[in-house]
């Protein structure tokens, strides 16, 4: 199998720099007690603008600040955030009502190597609020079903209350074609007859070969340290596994400095790499 | 060649101030700046200051700049303007190592995909007159950072001073600076600037500097050279390539501007993210990264080096934590890196 490359200087023509338009809420759903999905419309009822799966915008709520999130899915006509309250600005974010109006500006940085991926098993790996970006790619694979091959979705959380789009993972996804999702817990929990185990050891006794098989991961430090060393252990190619970094992001456009890691800028070379390449870039893995 | 003699000075002055903002180097209240040629306070030229106190970024990259106004209009409806305002300025008595710091900030600001708009429209509005130094300061190092105290090739028009000292050898290196020298009424000579090479005394080896520092990451000497940095961010704020900023607003009832304003690699909230993680929440990984950005990183993306050997902050840091002399320390370090990933 060929090794996955992952484009990081992407074409931009048509991204917005720095000035947001103007765009409204469509739609929230309250996915846990602290993240929601909010679908964005532009004013006039299009999809702001085009991007592409693992693509990043910032998300302004005015007059509060902005912030960069993961495009988790898109539609027709808009594109949804997937939110965790964490801070002032997502706090002022979880608090606005399909109508409100905020500022939108993107699309940034690379994405997901979906032509690379065709005819090729995915597994994805994600933790909590991890699962976002995954989403992101997922949703995508699954609109074109017929040109990749088994989809797996290992995702995992502290306590049940803890996983988001869990009707997609419990009841939608696993009645299509061909797509498996493993969910586990970490805590024991009343009422819980899945799995409880931490998400290396269960990627473990999955047992999933690592023929045709690319892996995207994304978590927190502790599961994205862990997974990646099972992984590894299990026998996947360092060039096989995808993630995404995230760093502090102002700008978004490579100029204000604070995603710089080595020569590369997250907001504009990232934020997708495999670990063959961040096995390179000092401090990416610290 | 043509020459511009000390006594013709006022005249070009006066001529390019009827169509721009002439900045000058001026020394007010203690601080040397560039400064508008004419206004009160400025005073005459000081071209005997070899470096301004302050670099001249602001005039491209204010230390605050408003960025777009947003907010609700009289209909009801939300609006958000951007705001890109820029006049004509000359930049007159930059010196060769502030003008190669414009070419930095051109890298970062107009290349690698976007231009910064604000950023875009200053610099196409922009003269620059560079003199070359006869005398550099004691904190120089220009020429060890690949430059010429006598030579700077970006800029629209060259001064440098003729052997007896009473004028100027004046060289257009651009047709803008030819247009402009020719629109006051002076000639310049078009081939470069015969001016007999000067050095600097404060050396530093450069040479594969970039490569080693590629595999030194993980190297002591950081955390001895972190140990006595306060973080204060002087380097940063005097510094003529730095050009981290912060984006914030500022809201008056039912309107609000967003502004940017400097920021510094060396402060704690610099990369502090919601949740309290921070990738730099230490002092050696900010102290690191702002002079592996300097000397590695910077070069690996742009081909250049982001120090242009000024010397502001070797003078200006109030430990003395003087990159010539780290430098050296990393010439001579033995290249340690760590087996493995550091975890």
């Amino acid at each position: 199998m060929s090794p996955v490359t992952i484009q990081h200087d992407c074409a931009r023509e048509g991204a917005i720099a720095l000035t947001p338009i103007a765009c409204k809420v469509l739609s929230v759903s309250q996915e846990t007690a602290d993240v929601k999905a909010f679908r964005i419309q532009a004013l006039d009822g299009t999809k702001p603008f085009e991007c592409r799966p693992g693509q990043t915008a910032m998300l302004s709520v005015i007059p509060y600040g902005e912030c960069m999130f993961c495009v988790s899915a898109q539609g027709q006509d808009y594109l949804e955030f997937t939110v965790k309250e964490v801070g002032y600005v997502t706090e002022k974010l979880h608090a606005l009502s399909p109508g409100d109006t905020v500022g939108l500006r993107g699309p940034y940085g690379n994405w997901f190597p979906t032509e690379e991926l065709k005819g090729k098993d995915v597994l994805f790996v994600g933790g909590g609020i991890g699962l976002a970006p995954l989403r992101s790619l997922l949703t995508y694979l699954l609109d074109h079903r017929e040109d990749y091959g088994r989809i797996d979705l290992v995702y995992s959380g502290s306590t049940p209350d803890d996983l988001i789009f869990l009707d997609d993972i419990t009841n939608v996804w696993p009645q299509l074609p061909d797509v498996h999702c493993h969910v586990s817990i970490y805590k024991p929990c009343e009422g819980w007859e899945g799995e409880v185990c931490y998400t290396a050891p269960f990627l473990e006794q999955l047992k999933l070969s690592q023929d045709n098989r690319v892996v995207v991961l994304c978590g927190g430090p502790s599961l994205f340290r862990t997974c990646r060393e099972m992984l590894v252990g299990l026998g996947f190619a360092e060039e096989d596994i995808i993630t995404t970094l995230e760093m502090k992001m102002k700008c978004g456009i490579g100029k204000c400095g604070r995603c710089n890691i080595g020569s590369l800028y997250i907001c504009l070379d990232g934020p997708v790499f495999t670990l063959a390449e961040l096995n390179k870039i000092p401090g990416s893995l610290h | 060649m043509s020459t511009l003699t000390k006594d013709q000075l006022p005249q070009l002055l006066a001529a390019l101030s009827e169509s721009a903002t002439v900045y000058v180097p001026a020394e007010i209240d203690g601080i040397s700046k560039f400064a508008p040629y004419g206004s009160a306070g400025t005073g005459e030229p000081r071209f005997d200051l070899v470096n301004t106190m302050l670099p001249p970024k602001d005039l491209l990259f204010p230390q605050s700049e408003k960025m777009y106004r947003y907010g609700i209009d009289a209909e009801g409806q939300p609006f958000i303007n951007s705001i890109c305002e820029s006049t004509d300025v000359v930049l007159f008595g930059i010196r060769p190592c502030d003008v190669r710091s414009i070419e930095c900030m051109d890298d970062v600001f107009l290349t690698k995909g976007f231009a910064d708009e604000n950023y875009q429209a200053r610099r196409q509005h922009l003269l620059t007159v560079a003199i070359g130094c006869t005398a550099p300061a004691e904190t120089c190092f220009c020429d060890s950072m690949g430059l010429s105290p006598v030579q700077a090739p970006a800029a629209d028009i060259l001064l440098n001073e003729t052997a007896d000292g009473r004028a100027w050898q004046i060289t257009a290196q651009t047709e803008k600076g030819q247009q402009a020298l020719a629109a006051a009424g002076f000639s310049a000579d078009s081939s470069e600037s015969t001016a007999a090479e000067v050095s600097c005394s404060l050396k530093v080896n450069t040479q594969g500097l970039a490569a080693k520092l590629d595999a030194m990451y993980d190297h002591p000497l950081w955390e001895q050279t972190a140990r006595k940095c306060l973080t204060c961010g002087t380097c940063t704020y005097v510094c003529p390539t730095c050009h981290c900023f912060d984006i914030s607003q500022e809201n008056r009832m039912r309107e609000g501007t967003r502004f940017r304003s400097w920021d510094s690699c060396m402060f704690f909230a610099y990369t502090e993210m919601a949740g309290n993680h921070n990738p730099r929440a230490d002092k050696m990984p900010r102290v690191r990264q702002r002079f592996l950005h300097k000397l590695c990183f910077f070069e690996q993306r742009y081909g250049k080096t982001l120090c242009v050997g000024c010397g502001r902050c070797v003078e200006k840091c109030p430990v003395a934590l003087d990159i010539t002399v780290l430098i050296d320390q990393l010439n001579a370090a033995e290249p340690v890196q760590p087996a493995g990933e550091g975890e």
